[in-house]
């Protein structure tokens, strides 16, 4: 027992000594033996059979036949044999595991397995000890201050025992060698000598080694993992498992129990049962295809020509000079990268030096150059242009040259139309103005003035008729001939009243001069106006609607306002910034327009202050005409810009159109048809539609009619000047190469 | 197939005086108008061969019968109307009377002479021979129009003229018989009512009225008598007019004379006003209102108003038989209006027949109902015939077509062409019928 107890505590082995006489069944000589048992005899031979003293322990009767058979040797107790009887009516006994017996069964008369029956008695038990002071296995220290050390089955107390004095002990020691290697054990309440082992121990730990004394701490390393034959092939290793395995984690604990009680609590709302199961169906080929676009296929390489053939034909053959320039060229310049080679049979072609270099770049290109499809934009170019309507729809407007009427080669500056449509005047720079109909072009009166004419304007009203001559810095006033005499008489009056009305108190720079009514004539103008010999040659009138008022620009860039019935004229600017350009009346409002370089100002002639201040952002305005209504406002310029004004909007123009290739001259809107047109140097003319709506919040619509073709640029000078017949979409234009136009509908 | 094999159905319809029988006729489409002018003669056989033009659906044949249908889209099988009308031949320039000033009328209405009135404001009177016979100064401005009213024995003719000058005057020719009598002229009464330039005076064809259109939308009516004594009173002069006027001496001064009838509708220029044919009291006028009116002379009322839109008219001429006016606009086309519809329908335009540059004249054919000449101010004369609305039938071109054509007069075969550069005059074959 001593030799295979380094598995059994010392006490136990002690307990095994004492008990076994009691409990092993000794059984001598047993015939009914199983191959186990045979195996079981051959254990026995040895005397090393260790294995099973636990699974002794656990089972009960069937397992102390093994003991006694270990122990066989040293048997001699007889009440086991009695036992052991008990146990031989069953065969099975001597097994390790019940031995169930085959019987035949009474009531069925069939072989049945029966197993022996299990006796719950205390003698199975094999921990019951009998402690000798039977005091019970309480802790001794209970008691260490009582004159017992506890208590006995029938409740007396149980006395210490008596020890020895220190003389005791001394004799003791003298006495018995082994004395001085014995301890007290309170147990037992004696001394009790130290085994070898516990010597071994206490030595060990006396010397500080490790107490157990099997440990071996210079014991081979077992190799694992690495060693002959140990590499590991399989993930499975046959490691020691580290006992984290299943050992249920504190923190996964304290984790999860934060979670539950988060769920408990309501914190975490467990999400809804996805039905990520169900297979939910959709249509493939339903969804668009994909915006992008394939992936752009690798282009193919150039496929040989004639010229590279082994054979090619004669012409493909480089001459000696080609050869040699081709050999001198770098490469990159190289117009091919090969030289046609003639081979007389395909057999002696050697082979493709610069193949690995051509596949090289050939790779290089596939996937270092890119690719790119250009996307063109898919906009239709029609659809970018606004909606206008057609021309067509807009008829009447002026499309062809009905006539045209020549100035014998000067430049024709200026052209009035009369207000009831039937005649034109025209003024060249020669100093001739010419007066003809409008229908037929017969010029019916011609006047020869001094000097250049620079403006001409017929008096807008229709109880009187006469027109205004701007000849350099005079204004005549002429009336044409064949006025009704009804008509004449009133002019006549109107122009040179017979009591002249009293002069101004302010003396004024203007002189209104009268030939005496006995020299009247239809040649000679009937009042003429000299203004201050330094404002230069009048370039510019307009004509108040009621026909009393005249404003007239010089070329000096002075404004004179005459008042025909009182023969007066006035500066209505003391000082003017910059050179005015062009002035107008506003055709309803006592407005008064004035342009200058690059600014339009409208000014309140009534209150006598500004009213506005209009932006073209024009670098030099030419001309400026005002719709009508008197809500618009066209300014032209000589950087060929068109500006359009809407004056209830704001001081920037509304539209800028750009269409004339040179400057702008002249413009106008028409008093009654929804048309303006412009003049520019390039020679042309264009008609505008300028349809206004009297509802506010529709845009004015503007839609180019037609350009009108026909006046010769002469000297970098086109149309100088065009007007609008009052009564119908006819225009006059008047050019630099002397010819005045009328264009009709 | 052979182009020869094919051939169209045709039926042939006339207005003309050699009717054919109506009968299917199988045409071989390679055929002209030569061939098929060669077939109606033959067929009616005639004495005199009489060159046809076809008209097929309202345009002239040109080409072969093949293109007109390729052109057209006319299967084989359908049977082609097709309407022959007497062929004009090439007009011929037969002379010219060069002016020093722009023509504006001309008048051919004197046999054998031609009478122009000139913005110089003379009447001439040309013959034949390219003499002139007689000058009169009939105004101080520019005459617009010129007729002659009638003619009291056979050298001497009462001729009314318009001016810009606000009135229109009436004239006494005499011509002279022998070369030896200068002829003598006088004007016998000038008429006042106009404000404005007088556009144009025409009389009836009796010559018993006139009638006188102005640019101050007024329609005088007036009778071609001259009365003894001025009608309307002289303006009252001021002081220093009437001290000018004393040396003026009033013997032979023209009466003045007032209208009958003033008549007022349009809003605009009237631009030609005259009588009707064979109605004696309905006149026509048309303006610059872009109207073309009818009015009961007798009354002075507009019985009828047509409205074109956008048409400026700048010249109107009836057919002979009255039915049908023809007006020309500043949008380059004459119109042709019916006026016996006029009554009923809103819109009467028959057709219209555009011209490359403004036409400022028409005549009608005084014997034919269909032709028409008008003359544009390219210098082109056209003739029309109005069955044909494509393209006119001939053209004459005055001075190498560089000068504007102003008035144009049709009687008798000769056209007379005023304008720009005096006057010209074209033999034109008119049509008989």
């Amino acid at each position: 027992m001593a030799q295979h107890g380094g598995r059994k505590s010392t006490k136990r082995k002690q307990v095994d000594e004492e008990e076994h006489p009691q409990d092993l069944p000794r059984n001598g000589a047993l015939e009914m033996l199983t191959d186990e048992e045979d195996a079981g005899d051959a254990s026995s031979d040895d005397g090393q059979v260790d294995k099973f003293p636990e699974i002794v322990a656990e089972s009960d009767s069937d397992n102390s036949e093994l003991g006694e058979e270990s122990d066989g040797g040293d048997g001699e107790e007889e009440d086991e044999e009695e036992e052991s009887d008990d146990d031989t009516e069953s065969d099975d006994s001597l097994h390790v595991f019940p031995q169930a017996k085959v019987v035949i069964s009474d009531i069925t008369k069939q072989l049945k397995t029966v197993y022996p029956e299990i006796e719950p008695d205390y003698d199975s038990d094999s921990s019951t000890e009998d402690p000798p002071n039977r005091v019970g296995n309480i802790p001794m220290h209970w008691y260490d201050d009582l004159p017992h050390v506890g208590y006995d089955m029938n409740g007396k107390q149980v006395l210490r025992s008596a020890r020895g004095d220190e003389l005791d002990k001394f004799l003791a020691t003298v006495d018995d060698s082994s004395a001085w290697t014995s301890a007290f054990d309170k147990n037992t309440q004696s001394d009790k000598p130290l085994t070898p082992e516990e010597l071994d121990l206490i030595r060990r730990l006396y010397a500080g080694e490790n107490p157990d004394a099997t440990y071996d701490p210079y014991e081979p390393t077992v190799e694992w993992f690495t060693g002959e034959g140990k590499q590991e092939i399989m993930p499975l290793s046959g490691a020691l498992q580290p006992k984290r395995r299943w050992v249920p984690s504190k923190w996964e604990r304290q984790k999860i129990m934060k979670i539950v009680r988060a769920i408990r609590h309501g914190r975490i709302l467990p999400s809804k049962t996805k039905s990520t199961s169900k297979f939910e169906p959709y249509a493939i080929w339903s969804e668009p295809s994909s915006s992008q676009p394939p992936p752009l296929p690798a282009p193919k390489p150039r496929l040989p020509t004639n010229a590279e053939s082994y054979n090619p034909p004669e012409e493909y053959l480089p001459t000696e000079e080609e050869r040699k320039a081709w050999e001198e060229q770098d490469p990159e310049d190289r117009e091919r990268d090969y030289l046609p080679q003639k081979f007389p049979s395909l057999r002696l072609v050697p082979a493709y030096d610069q193949f690995m270099k051509e596949r090289f770049n050939r790779q290089l290109d596939l996937y270092l150059a890119p690719r790119v499809q250009r996307v063109k934009l898919n906009i239709d170019p029609n659809s970018l242009i606004p909606k206008l309507p057609s021309p067509n729809s807009l008829k009447p407007f002026p499309n062809y040259r009905s006539l045209q009427v020549h100035h014998s080669g000067n430049r024709v500056r200026c052209v009035s139309v009369s207000p009831d449509g039937a005649w034109v005047i025209s003024g060249d720079e020669a100093g001739v103005v010419s007066l003809w109909e409008i229908n037929v072009g017969r010029e019916v009166k011609r006047w020869k003035f001094e000097g250049k004419i620079g403006a001409l304007g017929w008096c807008p009203r229709t109880d009187v008729n006469y027109f205004a001559v701007g000849i350099e810095d005079a204004i005549s006033f002429i009336i044409p001939p064949n006025v009704d005499a009804s008509v004449l008489s009133l002019t006549q009056s109107v122009l040179a009243p017979t009591t002249l009305p009293p002069p101004a108190t302010t003396p004024s720079p203007v002189k209104w001069v009268t030939p005496p009514s006995s020299s009247w004539s239809l040649e000679t103008p009937i009042v003429t106006i000299h203004l201050p010999s330094t404002s230069g040659t009048a370039s510019n009138f307009s004509w108040h609607r009621r026909g009393d008022y005249l404003a007239s620009v010089s070329t000096g860039g002075s404004v004179w306002i005459h008042q025909v019935t009182r023969r007066h004229s006035q500066a209505p600017f003391k000082k003017i910034k910059g050179a005015v350009q062009a002035v107008l009346f506003h055709p309803l409002k006592p407005h008064f327009f004035v342009a200058t370089q690059q600014y339009v100002r409208i000014y309140n002639l009534s209150e006598q202050k500004l009213v506005k201040t209009l932006l073209p952002g024009i670098r030099w305005i030419s001309s400026m005409d005002v719709h009508p209504s008197g809500d618009h406002l066209i300014v032209g310029g000589y950087d060929r810009k068109l500006c359009w004004f809407d004056l209830e909007l704001s001081d920037k123009p509304y539209k800028v159109l750009r269409y004339h290739s040179r400057a702008i001259r002249s413009l106008q809107f028409h008093p009654t048809y929804p048309l303006f047109a412009s003049s520019s140097d390039d020679g042309s003319i264009q008609v505008f539609h300028s349809r206004i709506y009297s509802d506010l919040m529709t845009d004015p619509l503007i839609v180019p009619l037609k350009i009108l073709r026909g006046h010769y640029v002469v000297d970098g000078l086109g149309v100088l000047q065009v007007k609008w017949c009052g009564k119908h979409p006819w225009l006059v234009s008047s050019g630099a190469d002397g010819s005045v136009a009328v264009w009709c509908s | 197939m052979e182009p020869q094999a094919t051939s169209q159905p045709v039926v042939f319809t006339t207005q003309t005086q050699y009717p054919l029988p109506t009968q299917k006729f199988m045409i071989p489409t390679t055929w002209k108008r030569y061939q098929l002018s060669q077939l109606v003669n033959k067929a009616l056989s005639l004495d005199k061969p009489v060159p046809f033009d076809f008209l097929v659906r309202g345009e002239v044949l040109r080409g072969t019968l093949n293109e007109w249908c390729a052109e057209h889209g006319i299967g084989e099988e359908e049977t082609l109307e097709v309407e022959y009308i007497e062929s004009i031949m090439p007009p011929q320039k037969m002379s010219d009377f060069p002016h020093e000033d722009w023509v504006s009328s001309v008048s051919c209405k004197i046999l054998g002479h031609f009478t122009t009135a000139s913005y110089d404001g003379h009447i001439r009177i040309f013959d034949y021979s390219k003499q002139l016979i007689s000058s009169t100064m009939a105004h101080a401005a520019p005459i617009t129009s010129v007729c002659i009213i009638s003619s009291e024995n056979e050298s001497t003719y009462i001729v009314a003229s318009s001016s810009q000058d606000l009135t229109a005057a009436i004239t006494q020719v005499t011509l002279s018989q022998s070369p030896s009598t200068p002829s003598t002229s006088k004007v016998l009464a000038s008429l006042h009512l106009h404000t404005s330039t007088v556009s144009s005076v025409s009389s009836n064809p009796l010559g018993t009225h006139l009638i006188t259109a102005s640019w101050d939308g007024l329609i005088g009516v007036w009778d071609s008598n001259v009365p003894s004594s001025d009608e309307v009173p002289e303006p009252t002069l001021t002081e220093r007019d009437r001290k000018k006027r004393r040396r003026v001496d009033d013997g032979s001064k023209p009466r003045r004379k007032a209208p009958l009838n003033v008549m007022k509708s349009h809003t605009a220029r009237v631009s030609k006003a005259l009588f009707g044919v064979g109605q004696e009291k309905k006149a026509f006028s048309c303006g610059f209102d872009s109207t073309v009116r009818t009015w009961d002379t007798e009354y002075g009322v507009c019985e009828h108003t047509i409205s074109a839109s956008e048409k400026p008219f700048l010249d109107i001429a009836l057919t002979p038989d009255g039915n049908s006016a023809l007006a020309v606009s500043t949008d380059r086309t004459m119109t042709l209006y019916d006026l016996r519809t006029s009554q009923t329908s809103l819109s009467s335009s028959k057709a219209s027949f555009s011209h490359p540059a403004t036409p400022s004249c028409v005549a009608a054919s005084e014997a034919n109902s269909h032709q028409v000449v008008t003359g544009g101010y390219d210098g082109v004369v056209r003739v029309w015939d109005l069955r044909s609305t494509k393209g006119a039938m001939a053209t004459c071109k005055a001075w190498e077509g560089t000068k504007k054509v102003l008035g144009v007069d049709w009687r008798r075969g000769v056209v007379g062409v005023a304008g720009e550069g005096g006057l010209e005059v074209w033999k034109v074959g008119e049509e008989a019928s």
